[in-house]
């Protein structure tokens, strides 16, 4: 910085030779205030908060008042005018509330309306007056720790004489309750007006102990009221959807005019009031109907008021119990054991879709629901495994005719399921390996895949221990398929099987396929060589081994000879030796047949039947009828034909040499000359049409009697 | 000769079992046709053989036995003869 140089021009301006000095003195007399200075400024400063409360106007401008104010203040007058303000204040507010104490208003909103008008003044003429007396509110008031700011003042002396004047309060605090609850009843009020009172009340610090307390009494009273009647008066879905209506409008009555913290208290209140003291009501009552229909919606309802009150245990409890019972109805009713499985997929896919939907996929739900089904479902022993495990079997057979491989595996998966549930595993396990046992025998498979795929689920469901039986059942008809291959490639086929019949074998290992009982019969000559010749061949590759035959496992594929043609039937095993016997016999009485194919008895005249009475009938019975006697005679059906023109022959035989015979001499003969049993009707029938073709005539004389016709 | 009744195919079903005479395995007491104790599959996994002597075990079970004795001194645990393994087992 440069050093400071004098200035050549500066003393130019210098006045020339004034070097006069300033000299202060000091005042003779100490200066003072007029005397009547506090007198005349408090008297127009009174005069100007009179002018406020009269609402007339002030004579002298805010800034004289505000300098007069200030002028006090700043000569130690400040306690004084506070005082005097206070009074003025006072007598003003104490003269309004007693006002409104003589209110002649008719009605409660206009009493309300009186009491707003008059606080809105009170507050209003606080601020205009807080606005003049400024400079005493900022020095005076903030300087002196027990002096409460104008303002405050005001709503203090609002206060003292409201709560003096309980009559006013309480008609105040009544009439917003009775607003309040006119709203409740459904009639539009002034909620200006309830939002400006109750802001009073809290501006007055009046809001929690002369209104708050009470609101909630009465929210108490007219919930507990109208909770009661409506709980006996509508159904649950609509006391719900009541609940949930009302909920909403008091968060509305929150916003529009409660004090926030008013409303944590009144939700529950109602809470309290609407659903916690009739949850159990509402339960026992309406969750299982609301179930059964599967009304989403209102499951859902009742999903979120019940969380509310805390009481989705005691949902979920009830789920529980709905499901448990329902379930158990369905699996004990044994009419419905058919669709058993398909009803209880339905059922647990319902479910699902309300844990989604309606419970708000709530994980302690979707538990509540597999211990459910659980529990029914091993209530009832054996049958339902069985039942998933014969479902299975249809959907492995190829299901419903035109279903997709995708909807198959589904379906399954689905069964699966339910399989999960079942405890006893092994009851299932002996099911479902029957049913594979007979898929695999009879090729009754629709998919191979689809059963590898199935048993890899199962091992992964209950472990290799589950499944290493029936994957050895596999490996079976895998190992079965190879020898009949390396057989019919062999020397030994081309010589011992002359007669082209297409054998297949298939070889089981014990341990792994269900134990079959082992049924005699005998075989055809043919088949009994074919048999031979496998046997010999298996064994002379597999050592050590013996081979047990199961005939009742056995099928085979005929042709048969019917009256109207050459047939292809797939027949049993034991359908096969009863067959073939005709081969070589015209007809056959039950003991017959037994003797011939050494059949157990019960299961020879269950496969006659089916050959007799079934639909295709290759084998016809005499006399007909459903039951098979012992003294029954068979006889191929093709054959039936040779019978009519057997009887035709003998009645033209005998007729013949005895020209005339009465029809009863003529069925006598007829008996001794057929050695086949025949009924009079059939008789009857084959002498008419003799007579329609002209080798007979009855005699003109007597019906009853026939002659013969050159 | 055409018959009223022909056979066109044939399938016929059989269950093998070990020609094993005695049904359980005289060593684990299990059953020829079920798995020894290290067993996991019955059937070909477990396979059934016979001594000289005629008498026969699941294979694991003799070797297990054969093992614990003396090389020089292999014996059949039924009736203490020689063990020697029979060349092809008996079929029937």
């Amino acid at each position: 910085m440069p050093p400071l140089q004098p200035v050549g021009n500066r003393s130019q301006t210098k006045p020339q030779g004034s070097s006069k000095k300033l000299v202060i003195k000091p005042l003779k007399s100490k200066p003072s205030l007029p005397a009547d200075f506090e007198i005349k400024t408090w008297t127009r400063l009174q005069d100007a908060v009179q002018a406020v409360h009269a609402q007339t106007p002030v004579a002298c401008s805010l800034e004289e008042l505000y300098r007069a104010v200030e002028d006090m203040c700043l000569h130690k007058m400040a306690d004084r005018l506070y005082a005097g303000l206070q009074q003025a204040c006072d007598q003003h507010t104490k003269a309004q509330i007693e006002k409104l104490a003589g209110s002649q208003a008719a009605d409660e909103v206009l009493f309300l309306r009186q009491m707003h008008g008059c606080w809105e003044e009170h507050t209003s003429q606080m601020l205009t007056i807080r606005s003049i007396f400024l400079y005493l509110d900022r020095s005076y008031v903030l300087s002196a720790s027990s002096v409460r700011s104008l303002y405050e003042m005001g709503l203090q002396q609002f206060r003292t004489h409201l709560v003096h004047h309980a009559e006013v309060l309480r008609k105040t605090i009544a009439g917003a309750n009775q607003l309040i609850e006119a709203e409740r009843q459904g009639e539009s009020v002034d909620r200006q007006l309830l939002a400006h009172l109750l802001r009073m009340t809290s501006a007055l610090g009046l809001y929690d102990d002369s209104f708050q307390a009470g609101f909630l009494e009465h929210t108490h009273l007219f919930y507990r009221a109208e909770s009661q009647r409506l709980i006996q008066e509508v159904e649950v879905a609509s006391y719900l959807e009541h609940c949930e209506r009302r909920i909403q409008e008091e968060y509305e009555r929150c916003q529009h005019y409660l004090e926030p913290s008013t409303r944590r208290h009144l939700i529950k209140v109602v809470e309290q009031q609407l659903l916690e003291a009739h949850m159990a009501a509402l339960l026992n009552r309406g969750f299982d109907g609301l179930m059964a229909e599967q009304r989403t919606q209102d499951l859902a309802r009742f999903y979120t008021l019940a969380a509310r009150v805390q009481a989705l245990p005691a949902l979920k409890l009830r789920l529980k119990d709905y499901i448990r019972t329902s379930g158990l109805a369905l699996i004990m009713d044994e009419e419905k054991d058919k669709d058993m499985v398909q009803l209880l997929l339905e059922m647990k896919s319902n479910l699902d879709d309300i844990v989604q939907q309606a419970f708000q996929k709530n994980e302690g739900f979707a538990n509540a629901l597999k211990e459910a089904f659980e529990n029914f479902i091993n209530q009832r022993q054996n049958k339902p495994a069985e039942l998933i495990a014969k479902f299975m079997d249809a959907q492995l057979k190829g299901g419903s005719k035109g279903q997709s491989d995708e909807q198959m595996e589904t379906d399954l998966d689905k069964a699966l399921m339910l399989f999960r549930y079942i405890s006893g595993k092994d009851v299932f396990e002996a099911f479902y390996k029957k049913d594979l046992a007979k898929r695999l025998l009879l090729g009754r498979s629709a998919s191979v895949d689809a059963e590898k795929n199935m048993i890899t689920k199962l091992k992964q469901e209950c472990g290799a221990q589950f499944t290493n039986k029936l994957e050895g059942m596999f490996k079976d008809i895998d190992l079965s398929r190879d020898i009949m291959v390396s057989l019919k490639q062999s020397s030994v086929a081309k010589s011992k099987f002359p007669l082209g019949i297409d054998m297949n074998v298939s070889i089981l290992t014990s341990g792994f396929w269900p134990s079959y009982p082992i049924q005699e019969g005998t075989l055809p000559a043919e088949l009994n060589d074919y048999q031979a010749v496998f046997r010999d061949f298996y064994l002379s590759k597999h050592s050590g081994r013996r081979l047990v035959w199961h005939n009742s496992l056995g099928t085979c594929v005929l042709k048969v000879q019917f009256r109207k043609g050459l047939k292809e039937l797939q027949v049993s095993l034991f359908q096969t030796i009863i067959l073939m016997l005709f081969n070589d016999t015209a007809e056959m009485s039950f003991s017959d047949i037994k003797a011939a194919t050494g059949i157990e008895d019960r299961e020879l005249r269950r496969t006659l039947q089916s050959l007799a009475c079934g639909k295709l009938r290759p084998i016809n019975k005499a006399p007909k009828g459903r039951d098979v006697d012992d003294n029954d005679v068979f006889f191929l059906q093709c054959r039936l034909l040779d019978r009519q023109y057997q009887i035709d022959a003998a009645i033209v035989r005998i007729m013949k040499t005895r020209k005339t015979l009465s029809h009863k001499l003529l069925v006598n003969e007829l008996v001794v000359q057929l050695k086949f049993p025949i009924k009079g009707a059939d008789l009857k029938k084959r002498i008419e049409s003799l007579i329609d073709r002209e080798y007979l005539e009855r005699d003109r004389d007597n019906a009853q009697v026939y002659n013969y016709l050159a | 000769m055409t018959f009223d009744v022909e056979i066109v195919r044939w399938h016929a079903v059989a269950s093998w079992t070990w020609n094993a005479g005695d049904d359980v395995c005289g060593i684990c007491r299990m059953p020829f046709d079920g798995c020894p104790p290290d067993g996991k599959y019955p059937g070909d996994d477990s396979p059934v053989v016979w001594g000289v002597c005629g008498h026969a075990f699941h294979l694991q079970c003799i070797q297990k036995w054969l093992q614990s004795q003396a090389q020089t001194d292999q014996r059949c645990p039924f009736c203490r003869r020689a063990w020697e393994f029979k060349a092809a087992a008996p079929s029937s």
